[in-house]
């Protein structure tokens, strides 16, 4: 069920002018196919109810995109309903699934999700788990749509918060480590696709000697697919869906926003676009 | 002073993009600056990591709490973090003494019943206390003037520790003093314990006055003002071209309701804190979750009336005058 990223993807949004501009980028140039017509405007929502919004925000408007993108910061469903994509941004997940609730979003979430592209990073990647160990006493609410098993501050306390370089081979000039930080961060402890569900692709994993010594004493899943421990992956896209631990927001470099816009966002405007046609 | 860990540095301010010129509609956020590292070993405790987690804890409410179940209440009602202390500071007010570092043991209790982050005070100063907390995992160290301060002309050296410090500030120059020795994350020194907001409304409008001023002076206004505000020069220079101060910067002091909350949040703070006014009030949890929501749709009028409603008493308020009891705490810190 688990395939590295960067082999077999379906389209690709480069239009083909822009070939030898791309070309550099590993994983794409084989991909090419005749561009589709594409709306000009891609509106993003960002989830504004608690955390690091403003610094998606920030991140986006500074980002070279092959689109111009629409920004919309979400606190109501009419909001939302705006929104080609969403992205929900670190903070405290047991805040933001609250005034969630209290805003009435957690449905209308859940049911962007099953048609539209949402990124989460840190509490984002926790609440778009399909389960979560380190919950609050009394468990605490998800919006689900990654169906993995994620577990919280699974590195500890703050003061185990650190930053490292990742290595990710589908961002552009991916010969330049991406500074991943972490930040009382989630680990990624299972993945449970069942058989109806998107294949889950991993997107970038940190070294093993990160991982804190008390998980890394834990024997890998028997029905892991993968040989190496999950605890590992940082990084993870499932269908239109991604999810990263750490926080491309925190940094200056854009190409995980640039990569979540060209590779989970654009290829459902175009699906849209061209399907009645 | 001994450096209880190894391998830190003082953290130098690189140049920062973000924000820069702020045109219509870019939010201005707090820089990360982090430590760019080679080779693959992962760095701890970075300024990056330090300031980040501030950068996570904006738009939420920090709540004071004296116990587990208090914390507990905190975390039902959407509290994006807990500030664990023996005693709020309306009772430090009221029984007098001098207060300090709360006992590890009780800490470590809130700890264990909470998932969100746990902050806890030292006194000004007192870096063993902050070694303590430290050694213990806390999430944040508050190293505030509601305490009785423990060194009258030094704070804590803050770049000698992997756990991140909160400090209070009544102006710009003590703010970018705080920075200076290693906090990652300003609040207001609005007058703890008394349930009136004019202080921290005071500290905000003065920072943030301070920083508009900072913003259109040229270079060599700007070395003199370092010097009549007392700051560090660098640090000045970075707050006038972001327009804002440089870390996360969050109200703090006498917020007893969500109006005083969003208020806070229009004057152009990230957050809130909210000490004794939450366990002091007629419904605790009411009241909490209410400024929690406050915080998120600050900038909704409708919204807060609604969220406002049927809250019960809130705390009594003192008035802030020489005679107040307990005495002026924003006056503590150099």
């Amino acid at each position: 069920m688990i395939r590295e990223e960067g082999r077999g993807q379906a389209t690709s949004l480069i239009p083909a002018s822009e070939a030898a501009r791309t070309s550099g980028y590993p994983g794409i140039e084989a991909k090419m196919q005749p561009s589709s017509p594409t709306p000009d405007i891609v509106t993003i929502g960002i989830l504004a109810l608690q955390g690091a919004f403003a610094e998606h925000q920030v991140m986006l408007q500074k980002a070279s995109l092959k689109r111009r993108v629409v920004i919309v910061l979400v606190r109501q469903q009419e909001d939302l309903d705006k929104c080609d994509a969403l992205i929900i941004p670190g903070g405290e997940s047991t805040t933001i699934a609250l005034l969630a609730r209290l805003a009435g979003l957690l449905e209308p979430i859940r049911e962007f999700l099953k048609t539209k592209p949402v990124w989460g990073t840190c509490a984002g990647a926790i609440l778009l788990s399909r389960s979560v160990e380190g919950a609050k006493k009394g468990g605490q609410e998800l919006l689900g749509g990654i169906s993995i098993t994620i577990e919280r501050n699974g590195f500890g306390s703050q003061v185990e918060s650190f930053e490292a370089p990742l290595e990710v081979e589908s961002l552009r000039e991916a010969n330049r480590p991406f500074h991943g930080i972490f930040i009382r961060a989630p680990v990624v402890i299972g993945l449970n696709p069942s058989p109806t569900d998107p294949p889950i692709q991993i997107i970038s994993r940190i070294s093993a000697s990160l991982l804190p010594t008390s998980q890394t004493a834990v024997p890998l899943d028997e029905d892991d697919t993968d040989p190496r421990d999950s605890r590992t992956i940082v990084a993870l896209r499932q269908g239109l869906h991604l999810l990263t631990t750490f926080h491309p927001e925190l940094t200056k470099d854009d190409r995980f926003h640039e990569y979540f816009v060209r590779e989970c966002v654009l290829p459902t405007l175009s699906s849209r676009s061209s399907s009645p046609a | 002073m001994t450096t209880p860990v190894q391998g830190q540095t003082p953290v130098s301010t690189p140049p920062v993009t973000h924000g820069v010129g702020n045109p219509a509609g870019t939010p201005v956020v707090a820089p990360t600056r982090s430590k760019t590292q080679d080779g693959a070993g992962g760095s701890l405790g970075t300024f990056g990591v330090k300031s980040g987690l501030a950068q996570m804890l904006k738009g939420g409410v920090i709540m004071d709490v004296v116990n587990a179940e208090q914390a507990r209440i905190a975390e039902e009602a959407g509290a994006c973090a807990v500030m664990a202390l023996e005693r709020v500071p309306a009772d430090i007010r009221a029984t007098g003494g001098v207060a300090r570092m709360s006992d590890p043991h009780m800490i470590k209790e809130i700890v264990d019943a909470v998932t969100i982050p746990v902050m806890a005070k030292v006194r000004i100063g007192h870096f063993v206390e902050a070694q303590i907390l430290q050694a213990i995992g806390i999430d944040y160290i508050d190293e505030s003037e509601v305490l009785t301060p423990a060194d009258d002309e030094h704070h804590i050296n803050k770049h000698a520790f992997k756990v991140p410090f909160v400090c209070g500030a009544r102006n710009l120059g003590e703010a970018l003093r705080r920075i200076s020795e290693g906090a990652a994350f300003i609040r207001t020194k609005g007058e703890a314990g008394t349930g009136n907001v004019v202080e921290a409304v005071r500290h905000q409008r003065a920072v943030m006055s301070e920083i508009r001023k900072a913003s259109v002076m040229s270079e060599e206004e700007l070395y003199a003002y370092a010097k009549d505000i007392q700051a560090p020069f660098h640090l000045l220079k970075e707050t006038a071209r972001l327009k804002r101060l440089p870390v996360v910067n969050f109200a703090a002091g006498g917020i007893a309701t969500p109006a005083d909350a969003a208020l806070m949040m229009q004057l152009g703070c990230d957050g809130v804190f909210v000490g004794s006014g939450i366990f002091k009030s007629g419904d605790p949890a009411k009241r909490a979750r209410a400024i929690v929501q406050s915080v998120t749709h600050y900038n909704n009028a409708k919204l807060l009336a609604e969220i406002s409603e049927d809250l019960g008493p809130a705390m009594v308020g003192l008035n802030i005058d020489k005679n107040l009891q307990g005495g002026h705490l924003a006056d503590r810190g150099w």
